[in-house]
């Protein structure tokens, strides 16, 4: 394999060149691993983190494609802000352009986040043989409000603003994002155990505890400031997430 | 509008999405530079609306991440910083040049991309304009008093008593680290501008109210640069109400508002 390939070739695919992704080759893959990204600035700040764990897999064998949610990153804006149905549909033209690349039927997902909700939600409609969440939003409904909390708080912050944005919707938007319709899909969500989990990072303690028995849990030992709102512009760079995948991509293929 | 992604650049180590008009592009084509550690679609996804936008003006884009950041590797040749940032640019100019025909360019960069407009602008010579969001500028007599009064006047009459003891107490701290900036010499910097605009570069600066640290009133940028401020082929504005990395989508619609009509007027099709 070439340098470039490992670190990624970048195109647009899926229905109108849509969506933006970047496809890291095997020469002879031994999996393939789809790489869901979350949503809103937990999207900016784990871009790193992605790049170098889709970088390490394929090093590794794995043929891997990291992509943007229509409306999202370098993707189209179709028709404005994504929904619920458009990201589960995007996994699946993803997870089959990942397919059509390497040649490998199989493929399995990792999500932080909202990533891994849409993963999980996008198990059947995109055939996604198992799952490896990071964080998973466990209650939709907290989630919206500690959303609302955080954007309320940044309006009337005075290491930001000059002056408080009292002028602004305080619920309109969620740190440089429009939710959209997602705010109302999003207050429904749980997060939903099911067959196709079977590994789960928790970086923010208490480490859950309720997964399946096929699914494997660790915990991190330094927490994600996801939610903190002086953190809200820093780079995640998480170096042990990445060799925990690793590490249980790793004993699945032994 | 359409775009298109690409890996490029003399090791292939780049990646980038040139943007192209829906009508034959303007010869001057518009690269945007990472702000910061931020991949290229910029903080909040600034750098991906205001390149669409200004396709829909008829001007071919290129948001692109130099060495090292985003999806970009390294070349791998040992080089200085300014070295490869120039290095990237030449790659990033070869390639909107080949795309969409481009002979000229104007460069975007907020923060630490600003700092690297203006190291390629007034180096290279294809460079027809740049855009500073929170560039180079220092503080003045002008800013101080605007400062201190602002404070005052938010200050009650205790915490006005309390503010002046604590003055007139001796300080162990030298210096107030508000006013530290980290800029190249201001003498270095208005002789680079003048340079730029006498090789009739058009240059737009706007500061944020992100930047107050250092700058506090559009009338400041005359009170650092003299004369220059007034030359015609120089814009500035001041943002106040905007943070430094524009969070709020209605800031981003002004900001790209702004820079697309200074596009227009200096570029025009």
């Amino acid at each position: 394999m070439t340098a470039a390939s490992v670190a990624g070739m970048p195109r647009y695919f899926g229905p109108h060149h849509a969506l933006f992704g970047i496809y890291h080759a095997a020469a002879t893959p031994r999996g393939a691993l789809l790489l869901c990204p979350p949503l809103g600035q937990e999207m900016i700040r784990s871009q790193r983190t992605y790049r170098l764990l889709a970088q390490a897999l394929a090093e590794r064998g794995h043929a891997v494609l990291r992509f943007d949610y229509r409306g999202t990153g370098d993707s189209a804006d179709a028709g404005g802000t994504p929904s619920w149905a458009s990201c589960c549909a995007d996994i699946g033209t993803a997870a089959q352009e990942l397919r059509n690349a390497c040649g490998l039927d199989t493929v399995s997902a990792f999500g932080a986040r909202l990533g891994a909700n849409l993963a999980m939600a996008a198990v059947d409609s995109a055939r996604l043989d198992s799952v490896m969440a990071l964080d998973p939003v466990c209650d939709g409904a907290q989630f919206v409000a500690d959303m609302d909390a955080l954007q309320s708080r940044l309006l009337l912050d005075g290491n930001r603003f000059l002056q408080p944005r009292r002028d602004m919707e305080p619920h309109a938007e969620w740190v440089g994002f429009s939710p959209g319709l997602l705010r109302d899909e999003l207050s429904r969500i749980r997060w939903q155990l099911g067959a196709a989990l079977r590994f789960q990072i928790d970086s923010t303690p208490p480490a859950r505890t309720d997964a399946t028995p096929a699914c494997s849990t660790v915990s991190v030992a330094q927490p994600i400031p996801w939610m903190n709102l002086d953190a809200q512009e820093d780079v995640i760079i998480a170096h042990d997430i990445v060799q925990a995948v690793i590490a249980h991509v790793a004993s699945r293929a032994a | 509008m359409s775009e298109s992604a690409h890996r490029f650049g003399r090791a292939r180590h780049l990646v980038g999405i040139v943007g192209m008009p829906r009508t034959p592009a303007a010869t001057v084509g518009v690269l945007v530079l990472n702000a910061g550690l931020v991949q290229r679609i910029g903080p909040f996804r600034l750098h991906v609306g205001l390149t669409r936008h200004l396709n829909a003006c008829g001007y071919a884009t290129l948001r692109f991440d130099l060495s090292g950041l985003g999806d970009s590797s390294v070349d791998g040749k040992p080089s200085t910083r300014e070295e490869q940032v120039r290095a990237d640019a030449d790659d990033a100019m070869q390639l909107l040049a080949a795309q969409a025909g481009c002979t000229r360019f104007v460069l975007i960069g907020l923060c630490s991309g600003a700092a690297h407009a203006h190291a390629l602008a007034r180096s290279d010579p294809r460079i027809a304009g740049a855009v500073f969001l929170d560039g180079y500028a220092y503080p003045t007599a002008g800013f101080l008093l605007r400062h201190y009064l602002r404070k005052l006047s938010r200050t009650s009459p205790m915490g006005l008593l309390k503010a002046l003891s604590r003055r007139l107490r001796p300080s162990v701290r030298k210096h107030d680290p508000v006013f530290e900036v980290g800029f190249p010499p201001r003498a270095e910097v208005t002789a680079d501008l003048q340079d730029m605009l006498g090789r009739g570069q058009k240059l737009l600066f706007i500061y944020s109210g992100g930047a107050s640290g250092y700058f506090n009133d559009a009338r400041q940028f005359r009170e650092c640069f003299g004369a220059l401020a007034r030359d015609p082929g120089v814009e500035v504005q001041y943002f106040a109400a905007a943070d430094h990395t524009y969070v709020l989508g209605k800031d981003r619609a002004t900001l790209t508002e702004r820079v697309s009509r200074w596009t227009g007027r200096n570029f025009p099709l």
